[in-house]
């Protein structure tokens, strides 16, 4: 038995599935609230499943848009699980009631993440500019543990709640969730445009996260995860990834409605469409995946003793604000 | 004897492009190394089985007892065969006091 390796795997471990860009929501810093594309049928998301089965992926991970907008979102689910799939949603909660609840369970998901931005019912409802979307993103929690399916809480660390993060924990812990993720906030989508307004500045980030972090290692009743590549730079920073830098083309791809394929869903350089090109060519060979996977330190990276550990950061947010996929991580507090 | 079977709540995948290059290997007479051929992953960490650990993984599948499994190896691998019974027993048993794998509670 070997530790943990960073070396190129055979496939993703996880595909991110926008099955649409449709939305009840419009929310201020939504990614692809702007973005139109053609949605495929059932059959053809069957087929997706099928090869995502031959690949041997092992988790879809469906999102959005509002992945419940799908009306077959379940047989899709029940087919997936019976290919062996592993299954798990991000919902706005909004339509998740004590029926689409009980459909969750059976269809096997393994877990549902329920957006919520601030334990502010107020503050909440505006972000998302739905009034009424707190209660219902806490109900669907509720619905969701009285059926027994594992829930998770996401919440894109903004300036509305980086100072207020202690009480989305306390939140997560009222509704019985067992994880909460602090998303990095992208600068894609509506982010890109609201950035001014929501973006923390660098030295924020760092005080967010020392913070955070610390919060993470006193807590023993809830998992609290980050996806922010950026913070291996901080000193001490200890835990283990399976890779370094953004997990993006390494461990995970990103489907957009019509098949294509993306490296993430704030990276809108398509490489390839699952339906139509072969996989393992995209996989090993994508100019833009290969890319990503061999970073080489540009700018402020260049000689930064934290390059090894965090790669320039988030790829994504380099490249939104920059064009550049090397470029440093503009959040990067160094 | 008990049939040894994998816990179901554990996610793995054979990597075929690293099992195939550590067999290349071994069919030029070359060492297999501790390559990772199949992952496993546990509770959001990434555990990899080499070459000889994931044939056992894949091999327990509820469909055979410990001696079947070796028997089974035996015609993969040219070694001794107390040899391979000795290694193939400590690492079912490390993999089973992990949870890993379980010993179904039918016989045959």
């Amino acid at each position: 038995m070997t530790n943990p390796l960073t070396e190129q795997f055979s496939a993703p471990l996880t595909f991110n599935w926008t099955l649409s860009y449709r939305c009840n929501f419009t929310c201020s810093h939504c990614y692809s609230r702007e973005e139109q594309c053609d949605e495929l049928s059932t059959a053809e998301l069957k087929l997706i499943v099928d090869r995502l089965a031959e690949h041997q992926v092992p988790f879809i991970n469906f999102g959005g848009g509002e992945p419940l907008i799908r009306e077959d979102i379940f047989v899709l689910s029940d087919y997936a699980r019976q290919q062996g799939l592993n299954v798990s949603m991000n919902s706005n909660g909004w339509l998740l009631d004590r029926t689409a609840a009980e459909r969750i369970k059976a269809s096997g998901f393994r877990s549902v993440g329920i957006s919520i931005d601030s334990a502010e019912a107020r503050l909440h409802d505006d972000f998302r500019n739905r009034p009424g979307s707190f209660e219902r993103a806490v109900n669907a929690l509720d619905e969701l543990s009285a059926v027994g399916v594992r829930s998770t809480m996401s919440a894109v660390i903004s300036r509305i709640n980086y100072q207020h993060f202690h009480e989305l924990l306390d939140l997560a812990r009222e509704h019985k969730v067992s994880q909460v993720y602090l998303h990095n906030f992208k600068c894609s989508g509506r982010g890109f445009k609201n950035r001014q307004e929501l973006d923390l500045s660098p030295q924020e980030w760092k005080d967010f996260y020392l913070e955070a972090l610390q919060v993470k290692e006193e807590t023993k009743d809830l998992l609290i995860s980050f996806d922010d590549p950026v913070i291996a730079s901080l000193p001490g920073y200890a835990e283990k990834s399976l890779v370094k830098g953004s997990s993006c083309g390494k461990l995970s791809l990103h489907l957009r409605p019509n098949g294509d394929i993306t490296p993430c869903g704030f990276i809108p350089l398509v490489v390839g469409n699952i339906l139509h090109d072969d996989f393992e060519e995209i996989w090993y060979n994508s100019p833009v995946l290969n890319k990503m996977r061999n970073k080489e330190a540009k700018g402020k990276c260049q000689g930064c003793g934290a390059y090894e550990d965090c790669l320039g950061g988030c790829t994504a947010r380099a490249f939104a604000t920059t064009g550049d996929l090397s470029e440093p991580d503009p959040h990067c507090w160094k | 004897m008990k049939k040894l079977q994998r816990n179901s709540e554990i996610v793995w995948r054979i990597e075929k492009r690293r099992q195939q290059a550590v067999l290349d290997r071994l069919e030029a007479g070359e060492e297999s190394g501790d390559e990772g051929t199949v992952i496993l992953l546990i509770s959001g960490m990434m555990h990899q089985l080499n070459l000889l650990g994931g044939m056992i993984w894949n091999l327990c599948d509820g469909q055979r007892n410990l001696d079947q499994l070796v028997a089974e190896l035996q015609q993969e691998f040219d070694v001794d065969p107390a040899t391979l019974q000795t290694d193939v027993r400590e690492f079912v048993s490390d993999l089973v006091e992990r949870g890993w794998l379980n010993y179904d509670q039918s016989t045959d």
